[in-house]
């Protein structure tokens, strides 16, 4: 099968600063497969996560959707933020809506696909209501549900959940994994969250920050559901955990010897 | 019962102050400090405004004024959100355009008074023309400030959804707008109440409260004065109490920007 995403050394670099956000960077998403990348902020990952969303273009290197070149938003991708940008004017079930309005879809055909989207997040209860009357959780799955309403073979994520506790965290974390395997979308998850990322992920990118690149993918192989005490999940949290110190120790080091060598 | 308790402290806490000042004005004139045709009692002026009330000559002049300041209110904001809609949705306009607004704003309305008078004569028309004005000015900036401030993740998300042009202007950039476009209103509103009582006083052709208070000066009641300047102070509050504050009220609440969430 062709991959939902193919992303080939993209580069990003802030014209304002001269700060690689993203050093040429290049992996590509199955279709079906499940994929995070993860890292400290700064790190470039929300800024490739922007690029695959079509929101912003890359300076160089190229993004392939479905086998079609990233010009743009849309396209078989919807996009989760971390603040649910629901638009507080509107009821839950008219975000909701808002996509399908966006396209066209006819009132009678929007409904029912409106309906099972607020079901598969466990809101159908609450549609009626405004953002501003619910809890963050219910904000987030609220903004899950309008990207799944669009029934996106790619959907993307950008810490969807960082902004909640860690109770609601560990719900949705459950709750999302259950969606995907209903629905089983490419999904490109940007956390900086270790475990969330392995309990997730098929595979997960590991980044490092000051130039943003890979420094190491990670195949989880563990069958699903999952279980966030799962030793294997345990290990390569672990690992990633020893990964990133001896990158902030490199970092330090060269740090400390370009400030010597200017020194003298 | 703690309702009725509530709403007494209010009233004592917002209106002592008003009170006292009312007291001291009525203790000037009942021991004869100031001459009653320079300062009347607070007891003539409010019978002065029952006389003008019966005859039915001053409400006819609150109907003609409260007219004009709706007409010209209601234009001056038609055409400030339309300016500003287009000021802050198209580049190029606003680049040439806002400054010239910007500009404008910085002149008093009423200088452009003897223009307007030029042009449209003198007469309730040229009233309007500058009530309309003085809506417009800061009704257009109002609207253009409130597209530059639309959060970005909102901007972002209708476009992920694949909103696009017209429809994503009329769906997501103007509902987003619109707790600030209420402030706008409220802004305009009170631009447009003072556009439109100096422009009364000026153009004394045209029925109106403001030429009431000019008639007043003009034969030396006082009273009359008085009475009107506080018929002028009833209407504003009214409309701010009546309209602005619930409006402004309702729309706080629907978009979720009240107090605690």
């Amino acid at each position: 099968m062709a991959p939902a995403l193919r992303i080939a050394a993209v580069c990003k670099t802030y014209e304002r600063s001269d700060h690689v956000a993203l050093e040429p960077t290049s992996f590509e998403v199955a279709a079906e497969e499940f994929v995070s990348l993860v890292g400290p902020s700064g790190c470039g990952k929300s800024t490739l996560l922007a690029m695959i969303a079509g929101l912003l273009a890359p300076d160089s290197g190229s993004i392939e959707a479905l086998g079609q070149p990233v010009t743009g938003p849309g396209d078989g991708r919807a996009i989760v933020f971390q603040d649910a940008a629901l638009f507080p004017w509107l009821t839950l079930r008219h975000n909701v809506e808002y996509g399908l309005r966006a396209q066209g879809m006819r009132r009678a055909e929007r409904r029912e696909r409106v309906e099972n989207a607020l079901r598969m997040v466990h809101l159908d209860h609450v549609g009626e209501k405004h953002p501003y009357e619910l809890s963050g959780g219910m904000r987030q799955r609220a903004a899950i549900a309008r990207a799944l309403v669009l029934e996106p073979k790619i959907l993307l994520m950008d810490e969807p959940f960082s902004a909640l506790d860690a109770q609601t965290r560990t719900l949705l974390q459950d709750e999302l994994q259950r969606i995907w395997l209903d629905t089983r979308p490419a999904v490109v998850f940007v956390t900086h969250n270790l475990m969330e990322a392995a309990f997730l992920s098929d595979t997960t990118y590991l980044f490092s920050s000051s130039p943003g690149r890979i420094v190491r993918r990670y195949d989880v192989a563990v069958e699903r559901p999952r279980d966030e005490s799962d030793p294997a999940l345990v290990e390569i949290r672990q690992d990633m955990l020893d990964r990133l110190r001896s990158e902030v120790d490199d970092a330090a080091r060269r740090h400390i010897d370009a400030a010597g060598v200017s020194a003298l | 019962m703690s309702t009725v308790r509530h709403i007494a402290v209010q009233v004592v806490r917002k209106g002592w102050f008003m009170a006292l000042l009312i007291l001291a004005w009525w203790f000037i004139t009942a021991v004869g400090w100031v001459d009653p045709y320079k300062l009347p009692s607070p007891g003539d002026v409010l019978s002065t405004l029952g006389t003008l009330f019966a005859d039915r000559a001053l409400l006819s002049d609150l109907g003609a004024t409260l007219l004009r300041l709706v007409e010209g209110w209601v234009i001056g904001v038609a055409a400030g959100v339309f300016l500003g809609l287009l000021t802050g949705g198209v580049g190029l306009l606003e680049d040439g355009v806002r400054p010239v607004i910007a500009g404008l704003q910085s002149v008093p309305t009423i200088a452009f008074l003897p223009l307007a008078i030029l042009w449209f004569g003198f007469n309730g028309t040229a009233v309007l023309v500058i009530t309309a004005f003085g809506t417009f000015k800061p009704m257009a900036l109002a609207t253009y400030a409130a597209m530059h401030q639309v959060p970005p993740t909102l901007r972002m998300a209708g476009r992920a959804m694949g909103a696009r042009g017209l429809f994503f202007q009329r769906t997501l950039v103007f509902p987003a707008i619109v707790p600030s476009l209420v402030t706008g209103l409220k802004m305009s509103w009170s631009f447009a109440w003072r556009a439109l009582m100096a422009a009364e006083i000026v153009v004394t052709g045209a029925q109106g409260l403001g030429s009431v208070l000019e008639l007043g000066r003009e034969i030396g009641a006082i009273d009359v004065v008085m009475a009107v300047i506080l018929v002028i102070l009833v209407v504003g509050i009214l409309f701010e109490q009546l309209f602005f504050a619930r409006l402004e009220r309702w729309v706080n609440r629907r978009w979720g920007l009240e107090g605690a969430r």
